[in-house]
């Protein structure tokens, strides 16, 4: 049976954990209403959601003065350290998460009054679900440390990619179609890419499961091809 | 200490060529041990036991020259047995005895042809208490350059080891002063000074700065740095944030119960760079260990 030695450090460790899940248990929950409140013309909501932002700044500038007491005090070793590397890393990941939903709910403000196509509703409403979905993912894959979840996040967002590219090509037809302002397009057309980029994050917050479990991350095999080049030469 | 200096002492004494200190007709044929480049010491299945006891088992490590490497485990882990087995220190020990092959530049340290005076000249030691000499400080810079004999002026010697030792400009103008009355970072530089006055190549240090201060301490350390070019260092500390400071490679050892004789016995459980070690080791026993999840 293991001892553990450093049951403070560990509480706090535990405790930083716990900030990285809420954060994204924030921005998923943050997800379905930025729709909500976009696609209903709803001001009220958009409102509030853009107010609750503020909760996810909290807890992240938090999480970052742990993160950073815990490297001054505890000189964290191995998977520890690595737990901390990744909380900083993870912390804007997800707070950038945060703010791109907030533009979707800032964007019922600038699109006040606009009908949708079905089509395009339709569309929409299914990249909230996915990007939803795969937030919750990857924080499942992060609370469980859990390296497959993590890394098929990347094969996940395939769909998001799929449903980002439908609604560029339906927001063009509609807009050749009913001869809409290209301001309102370009608008509708940024708003998955807003979805999208939750996704990108998603899978990002995947990758550093694995950095977390076995040291690795992503960019080790671009910098390794670097390193072979530099030797041959 | 100028590494000009210290390149004279390479020279007179080189790596990887048969040592003055082992004598014609040596049993170790110079073919059959071909020493891997870079090695000081090659440790192969070495375990040590006092008496009855083993207190390290099956031990195999490579030393690389101009490293520092760091002995690092919980105590009775068997570090500090396994660092003295490198000058010959447990020869001193009565029941003390070693199995397995411990070679030096390739050379065979426990052949019976090898003096281990002559060893513990090349292979010097510091210890965790500064035990400087009840003389002064001159005195116990010029001790073992006076019995290994030099053709090198003595107040050289003193001055390059008490410089190599960052200790000079403190005590150039107290050289005749006792060295009792020097600090404990003072007496343990000036102790690291006499092992360095005889131009060894290997300094062991065992917990070298357990009893000093935070400033002292950062001092040795900084002097390891800087002594690493010119020698080559293996250092047990108990404490993990030295070894990560200074050290390029780490050992962990532990302690495991051996049921068939009821007795804990000291492993190399990891030995790997010390960046791998401290942010990515591959043994969970490391991991537990230096994570603070001991047992």
């Amino acid at each position: 049976m293991t001892e553990i030695l450093r049951s403070n450090f560990h509480d706090d460790l535990d405790a930083m954990r716990l900030e990285v899940v809420r954060m994204c248990a924030l921005v998923t929950e943050m997800i379905p209403r930025a729709t909500d409140a976009f696609l209903n013309n709803d001001l009220a909501a958009a409102q509030r959601l853009i107010k609750d932002d503020d909760i996810l700044d909290a807890v992240s500038i938090n999480l970052d003065t742990m993160c950073t007491e815990m490297l001054a005090l505890q000189q964290p070793l191995a998977t520890d350290l690595r737990e901390i590397v990744a909380a900083i890393r993870l912390n804007p990941e997800i707070e950038r998460s945060g703010d791109l939903v907030v533009n979707i709910a800032k964007a019922t403000r600038r699109m006040f009054g606009t009908e949708y196509e079905p089509h395009i509703r339709g569309l929409i409403v299914k990249m909230s679900q996915e990007a939803q979905r795969m937030f919750r993912l990857a924080s499942e894959a992060y609370d469980r440390r859990d390296v497959a979840l993590g890394a098929a996040l990347d094969d996940i967002d395939d769909r998001l990619d799929e449903y980002a590219n439908d609604l560029v090509e339906a927001v063009l037809n509609d807009h050749k179609a009913h001869e809409r302002d290209p301001q309102t397009s370009v608008q509708m057309a940024l708003i998955g890419r807003f979805y999208e980029r939750v996704g990108d994050h998603a899978v990002n917050i995947g990758e550093w499961v694995r950095f977390i479990v076995e040291g690795w991350r992503p960019e080790d095999v671009g910098a390794a091809r670097v390193a072979a080049q530099a030797e041959e030469e | 200490m100028s590494s000009t200096e210290t390149g004279d002492a390479v020279i007179a004494n080189p790596p990887n060529t048969r040592p003055s200190w082992v004598t014609e007709g040596n049993a170790v044929s110079e073919s059959a041990v071909e020493p891997s480049v870079g090695s000081v010491f090659e440790v192969r299945d070495v375990s040590v036991y006092y008496d009855d006891f083993r207190a390290v088992t099956d031990v195999d490590l490579d030393i690389n020259e101009n490293e520092i490497t760091a002995f690092i485990g919980p105590s009775g882990c068997g570090k500090s047995t396994m660092l003295r087995t490198f000058n010959r220190m447990n020869d001193l020990i009565e029941g003390a005895r070693m199995t397995g092959q411990l070679l030096y530049h390739g050379i065979d340290l426990y052949d019976e042809e090898v003096d281990p005076v002559a060893v513990r000249r090349r292979i010097g030691m510091v210890f965790q208490k500064p035990n400087p000499f009840p003389k002064s400080i001159y005195d116990n810079i010029a001790f073992g350059p006076k019995i290994a004999g030099t053709a090198e002026s003595m107040d050289d010697i003193v001055e390059r080891s008490l410089r190599g030792a960052g200790l000079w400009d403190e005590v150039k103008d107290r050289l005749k002063d006792s060295a009792l009355g020097l600090s404990g970072g003072q007496q343990q530089r000036l102790c690291i000074a006499r092992a360095t006055a005889v131009n060894p190549d290997v300094l062991l240090m065992d917990e070298p700065c357990s009893a000093l201060d935070p400033i002292a301490t950062g001092r040795i350390e900084e002097l390891m740095l800087e002594m690493k070019e010119n020698f080559t260092i293996v250092i047990v500390t108990h404490n993990m944030q030295q070894a990560a400071r200074v050290s390029d490679r780490t050992a962990f050892f532990t302690a495991e119960l051996d049921s068939t004789t009821d007795q804990r016995t000291g492993l190399l459980v990891e030995y790997d760079l010390t960046t791998t070690i401290f942010s990515n080791p591959t043994d969970h026993r490391t991991e537990n260990y230096i994570t603070g999840r001991f047992g």
